[in-house]
Parts: C-alpha cells; structure tokens; sequence
C-alpha cells in the first residue's frame, strides 16, 4: 500500500463516508463541513460545479459483465430498476466511449491482462466499480485462479459487497459515486495507486 | 448388464450404486472406447475426468487417523472409524463417462489408470467432443494424449507452469487469518 | 432417438485426423473445434484476423473468437475460453461437503440451482440418503422457474445480440417476478443455496403458493407476447432460419445436449429418458425439431418454457397438499437439528456441533450423476473417501460442449451470423470455464 500517494476521503475532512440521496438541501458532505467552506476546502469553483454535475447526470458505463455479477447488472437496466433514470443506460462497448467501469464478476488471472487493457483504454475522467464481493476481494474463491480483488490492478472508486448485490445495492454504488464526484473527490486513480 | 468381458484390454468390473465401473487397461483405451461406441451403443462421450489419488492411502486423509494396524478406540476424535482407505492401483484414474441415447438412458464409466508421465492414446478420432476434454485434463492435471491433434492449455494461461488440480500444487490465493483450509 | 454412427472404427485402419468421423460429417477434419482457413487463401492478403475478444458487446461473457474473415464470410475460427477459471474443483476439495454447495450455483450462474441440484443429488447418492417427497417436489418447481428464468436470460440476449433490442426488456420483466419468487422462498434472488443434503434448507413460506399461481397464470400471456414480436418478424426469421445448422448425428458426436441436441432432431431429455426428482410423476412434452438451425433452437427453447410453466402448476398442485410435511431428511448424523432441540437435547447439541465444524462423513465411492439443465445434461461426478471433505469434484459442463460446436456450426457463415450462431448455442462463461 502506497502511503504518501494514498489519499483518504477524511483526508479532505470529510468525517463520514456515507452519503444519502440527493435531497433539496446540501448533501451529507456539504452539511459536515459547510457549504462554504466545502468549496473552499476543495478549490471547486461554480463551472467545476456544473462541469461535474454534467458529468454525474451522464456517466456512462462499459459492458464489462464477466460472471454472475453481470445478471444482476443486466437486470438494473430493466425496467424495475432502471437505470436510465440517472443516465446510464447506454452500456458503451467501446471502452473508449465508456466512462465508468463496473467490474461485476470473478477475475481470472487469464482476465486480469484484458481489464488492465480496457481501463487503459479508457479516457480520462474514468470510474471504476467492483461491484460483488469477487471483483472488491476475491470473494470465496481465495485460490490460484482468481485475482484477489480487483485493486490489485486498476484503481477502484466504490466497492459493492455481496454475491451478488441486489441490483438496489448497485444503485447506491452508483449514487454514491455521483455524489462523490458533485462534491469534489476526484477519481480514483489521482487518488490512489493500485494496491499491491 | 452385458459381458462387458469382451471389451479390449479388459480388467475388472465394479458395480456401486446403480453404475458399472469397467476398468479397461491403458494401452487399449482406444480400441475399448471404439468397442463400446459401435458395439455397445454408447454414443456419447458425457465426460472425461481425470482423478489424482495423490497420498490416498497413505495418511491419514481428510480427518481420518487411520493406521494400517486397525481400530484403536481410544484414539480420540475418530468415532472408531479407522480405516485407511484400500490403495488405488495407480496415481491417476482417467474416467470416461459414456452414455447411450436409447431406452433406460444406460450408461458406463471406462476406467485406466495411469502413473505420472504416462501418456493414453486419445480418443478423438472416436468421439470429435473428445477434443476439448482432453486438452482440459491435460491442462489441470497433467496428461499427455497421444494422437491429439492440438493439445495445448486450454483454461489456464499459455505459459502457466504447473498442473493445478493435481494434489501437490497448492491452492493458492492469499493467506487470510481464519480459514478452514488445512 | 436410435442415431447410431456408422461402423467408422471397425474399419481396418484407425481414422486418422484428416479424415471425417463419417462420411457427411461438417465436423471440421484436423481439429474438431477449430475452423482452418483453407489453402487457397491462406497467402493472399483477402483474409483479415479479427480478435473477438472476451471483452465485447455479446453478453454472453467472456469468449474469445479468433475469427479469419474473407470479406464478411468466416473462413477460419478459433474458440479461446479460460478467462473466466475459477478453479472451483480445487476450492471445493478444501471444504466440506456442506459448505461447499455454495460452489456450484455460481459455475452456471444463470441456471444456479440446477448445478447445486446435481452436486446434492450425487452427495444424496453416494450418503444413500431418503429425500421426503415435499422437498423433491419443491426442488423440482424451483428448477423448472430456473429453466424458464435461463431461457428468458438466453432470449433478452440474443435478441437484444440480434438487434431486437426491446425484447430484452419484455424478457427481464417476467424475469424480475421470478427472482421475486426465489427472495420469497430463499431469502435471496441469485444463488439461493436453497437445497440441502437430504431436502431443503427451510420451509415453503407462506404465501408461496398465491404467488406462484400468479406468475403461472401470467406466463402463457407473456410467451405470447414473445411470439409475436419475434415470430412473425421477418427479420427475425430471415437471421435465424438456415443459419448455424448442426446435424443430428454431428450434434451426438460433439457431445451436445439439451436444446441444441433437441433442435438437431434427436429426441432425448434426461428429465423423461432418465428420470430423476419426480418427472415420471409430471405430464410434459418434449419439443424436438429437425432443422438444427438457430431458429429450432430459439423454438425449442420457447415450447420448453411453456412446458416448464405447467410443471411449475402441476408442482404447486401437488406441494399444497403437502402442508405440515417435512421437508429435509430425518437422519441427524447428516442433517442439522431443528434449533428448538438445541436448548433442551444434549445430543441434538453435539450433532450440530460436529456437523457444522468437521462435517458429516460421506461414505468413500465415486458417482455421476447428470440432470438436464437449461443448457443440456449437466452432470458431476463425486470421488469421496470417505472423509467429511470430498476428494474429487468434476462438474460436466453443456456449455463447454456446446462451445465445441461453434466450428461446425459456424463453417461459411457470415460475421452477422456468428453473432446468432453463439447466442443460440446459449453458452454461460462460468459454465465453460468452471
């Protein structure tokens, strides 16, 4: 683990890491610091604001689905839960089109070559989600095949726990990211380095 | 069922609940296979697995304490179930599992046994479904197939090293503090 | 059902690779699953590689194509799978033989319960253990919503692959009601790890049955629904007919099963050849086809759903007659004790103790025991010690099978058509990959 790159969101002040849905008012983040102070704690000017909030409405995912994971992730673009409600259910197949990376399965180690190469193809501002307890750690398959966690190899904003997550819990993922990202944090990978 | 007595290379026959087990000897698998396939009826091959019996008697395996020398009761632990399993005639056990598309669904399981570094003939010719099977017990466990027309890995890696379902590659992964994998 | 391949071993000489396995066979000569581009245009420049790779826009996983290209027709091709190993054989010798039914469910991931089916049938088999009656009907309706739920995943799919891209939304929604219907009996929509070594976890909760007759009734409308907007569809039948085809006698030789065994014209389901649970006891049809292209396949798949439908209604007829019945065994050196006995019974106490810490002990023997999931006879094969961990598990996989047969099926096509060639086959990663 890289300690000097590695930033924290406490380490921008920030006391608790949950967020809760966008309300009228200002989020969980803005409230725990105020909002002043937030923008300027963060240097975030008002086109920033908009630049992002533009970014959040439309963040478009890649059809990366590798295992089980990826029922649950096709069945958030259907019609109960939708997902087009935020935007996002324009799948891109081409990573080069695709800002967000949700890595919903197992990753073999055969794999781990070809999503190194599809997050490298991807343009800057990009996301990553390990979604399900195999992308975030390797989940029950601690053995020779599987990569242990997918931040092994790619920089990860959200991890979704269970096996696989109700399509609800990839919402909140998704939302959490949003609203990370309206209130400053930037993506992982200027955050953090891939750990070892 | 049948004489199965006829079948090239024959050995033995086992039956165990509800299956008949013919152990064929290794260097006339292909013609045992041909034999079952045309004379037999058994039209497809379901499977082909390889077994590795690794240490099978020799430790006492999964829990066991066993000994040779028999039951001591006041061993704790066992419930005085100590037996060693009976030794297996050789390291790996090579399964195929064959099936006949007719009435009662009847199927048989041809069985050779092989040492390490032996190879068996392949038995693609005799079923095309052959093909991917057995490059995947070569990948796994290690066995050559002469004759196969493309054995390379399939599954794992092009230059993985190792064979890992055999019983002394270990499991891998990383180590975690609580795990009930001895 | 009587397809017999003509007497090519008695020959006096072994057929050597290079020759056909029979004379009409489009099994392709020097590899059974691999395409060779052919002599006359392999120096020139027409031909033009192309990587399908495991990341791509099919969602059926992560398959690899290698696909030679002369123009739009495929001249060569080259299946690459492994990209989705998990090694689940190895992890499973590591636990024991409860805790590792959790395994299998996730090899198939979109017919779960039919792989942790077939892994506790073979642990039953080998333990000679009693089901009740209640807990195989239960296990019966619960794999026949798989089935209807796995071919409404494989038709969103491919017709979404196909350009028909509305159905999948039709499909998920009749899904998300039997997802429903598994939160309601297991607690969770994928993966219930609802079976158990001698029955179920759990009892059907209540209001189950309502429910379930629901959807039954809601089910024939909906398949309805299918037909129309794809059956009628010229572009639909013009993509599909004539496309892909696999020959019976090819199909049995490449080890299919299922579906694409079924569309081929050969007439054989493990659920009436080779009964296993309680399919003597339920009426259902088979539906066989003879074309063995991608449109019998689709067809065989969509009867198969409304003959799954009223499986599902003749089980809930039946289990509602069964109130009060158990539904796990009654041998206690396998199953746990009900939680109630644990404060009053010292017995019941170390039973669950040593069952859940060291495992109950499955009498050594090796077993293959198969059933026929959506995807065709999935079957695994058990190697016990004895012990409380198993010493071997091989799980025989339909969709490894099927992929065999992409080479054959796929020979002078077009690209377009290998799109609905590999839909149809309706081949799951994890299945192939284990």
């Amino acid at each position: 683990m890289a300690d000097a790159k590695t930033t924290r969101l406490r380490d921008y002040g920030l006391q608790s890491e949950r967020l809760l849905w966008p309300t009228k008012g200002p989020s969980k983040f803005e409230e725990e610091l105020g909002v002043e102070e937030l923008e300027q704690a963060l240097g975030i000017t008002t086109l920033d604001k908009a630049v992002r909030w533009a970014q959040t409405k439309s963040m478009w995912p890649d059809t990366f689905g590798l295992a089980c994971c990826a029922i649950e992730m096709m069945s958030i673009v259907g019609s109960r839960y939708d997902l087009a409600r935020f935007g996002m259910e324009a799948f891109r197949s081409s990573p080069r089109q695709a800002d967000l990376l949700i890595v919903s399965g197992r990753v073999a180690h055969k794999m781990a070559a070809p999503l190194r190469q599809i997050y490298d193809q991807m343009l800057e501002p990009k996301w990553v989600i390990a979604m399900g307890a195999c992308a975030s750690s390797g989940g029950m398959f601690n053995n020779y095949a599987i990569l242990q966690g997918v931040d092994r190899i790619v920089p990860v904003d959200i991890y979704i726990p269970f096996c696989p997550p109700r399509p609800e819990a990839l919402m909140e993922g998704i939302i959490r990211l949003h609203e990370a990202h309206l209130a400053g944090i930037p993506p992982a990978y200027e955050r953090k380095e891939v750990a070892t | 069922m049948n004489d199965f007595a006829k079948v090239p290379g024959y050995v033995s026959t086992t039956e165990a609940y509800g299956e008949t087990t013919v152990v064929v000897d290794r260097g006339s698998i292909r013609e045992a296979c041909t034999f079952a396939r045309d004379e037999l009826g058994f039209t497809m091959l379901s499977d082909l697995v390889a077994t590795d019996y690794l240490e099978w008697a020799e430790k006492g395996v999964s829990g066991y304490i066993g000994t040779a020398a028999g039951r001591d009761l006041n061993m704790p632990m066992t419930q005085g179930l100590q037996a060693l399993p009976d030794a297996k005639p050789a390291r790996f056990s090579l399964s195929y599992h064959l099936l006949a598309l007719r009435q009662g669904a009847p199927r048989l399981r041809l069985q050779c046994w092989l040492e390490d570094g032996e190879t068996v003939d392949s038995v693609v010719t005799v079923w095309p479904a052959a093909d991917w099977l057995e490059r995947e017990q070569f990948d796994l466990m290690g066995i050559r197939f002469d004759g196969h027309p493309n054995l390379v890995r399939l599954l794992m890696d092009d230059d993985w090293e190792g064979h890992p379902l055999r019983k002394d590659y270990p499991l891998g992964g990383e180590p975690v503090r609580f795990s009930s994998a001895e | 059902m009587t397809a017999t391949l003509p007497h090519v071993g008695r020959a006096r000489r072994w057929p050597m690779v290079g020759d056909p396995i029979y004379e009409g066979s489009r099994i392709p000569t020097r590899v059974p699953t691999i395409v060779d581009v052919p002599a006359a245009l392999r120096e020139t420049d027409d031909v033009l590689q192309v990587n399908f790779g495991p990341n791509h826009p099919s969602t059926h996983g992560v398959l690899r194509l290698i696909v030679d290209l002369d123009g739009e027709q495929v001249v060569g091709l080259s299946a690459v799978i492994g990209y989705l190993h998990t090694g689940f054989e190895k992890n499973m010798e590591q636990k024991t033989w409860w805790k590792a039914i959790t395994y299998p469910e996730r090899i198939d991931y979109v017919g779960y319960q039919n792989n942790e089916l077939v892994f506790v049938l073979a642990i039953e088999k080998l333990l000679e253990l009693e089901v009740p009656e209640k807990a195989t009907w239960m296990r019966m309706l619960m794999c026949e919503l798989n089935r209807i739920h796995s071919h409404l995943v494989f038709l969103g799919t491919s017709a979404l692959e196909l350009g028909a891209i509305s159905m999948f939304w039709y499909c998920f929604r009749e899904r998300e009601t039997i997802l429903d219907l598994f939160e309601l009996v297991a607690g969770q929509r994928m993966h219930t790890r609802y079976f158990q070594a001698g029955g179920l976890a759990e009892d059907i909760p209540a209001g189950f049955y309502p429910e379930a007759r629901s959807f039954v009734e809601r089910m024939p409308h909906a398949l309805d629904d299918y037909l129309t907007l794809l059956d009628r569809n010229k572009i639909w039948l013009e993509r599909t007919q004539g496309v892909g085809l696999l020959s019976a006698d090819d199909a049995i030789a490449l080890g299919q099963s299922g579906p694409v065994l079924r569309a081929s014209g050969v007439d054989w389901d493990l659920r009436r050849d080779a009964p296993y649970l309680a399919y003597d006891q339920v009426d259902f049809r088979v539906p066989v086809y003879n074309g063995g292209d991608v449109y019998d396949r689709y067809r065989v798949r969509m009867d198969e759903m409304a003959e799954s439908t009223q499986i599902v209604r003749q089980c809930i007829d039946r289990l509602e007659r069964m109130e009060g019945e158990p539904w796990i065994a009654d041998d206690r050196k396998v199953v746990l004790p009900p939680r109630e006995e644990l404060h009053t019974s010292m017995e019941s106490l170390i039973h669950h103790f040593k069952i859940v810490t060291e495992g109950y002990r499955v009498p050594a023997g090796e077993i293959y025991v198969a059933i026929e999931s959506p995807r065709g006879e999935s079957g695994c094969y058990v190697v016990s010690d004895g012990g409380p961990r198993p010493w071997r598990v091989h799980f025989r996989a339909p969709s490894f099978a099927a992929l065999q047969a992409t080479a054959t099926c796929a020979q002078g096509s077009l690209i377009a058509d290998l799109i609905a060639i590999v839909g149809s086959l309706d081949a799951v990663m994890g299945d192939t990959d284990r």
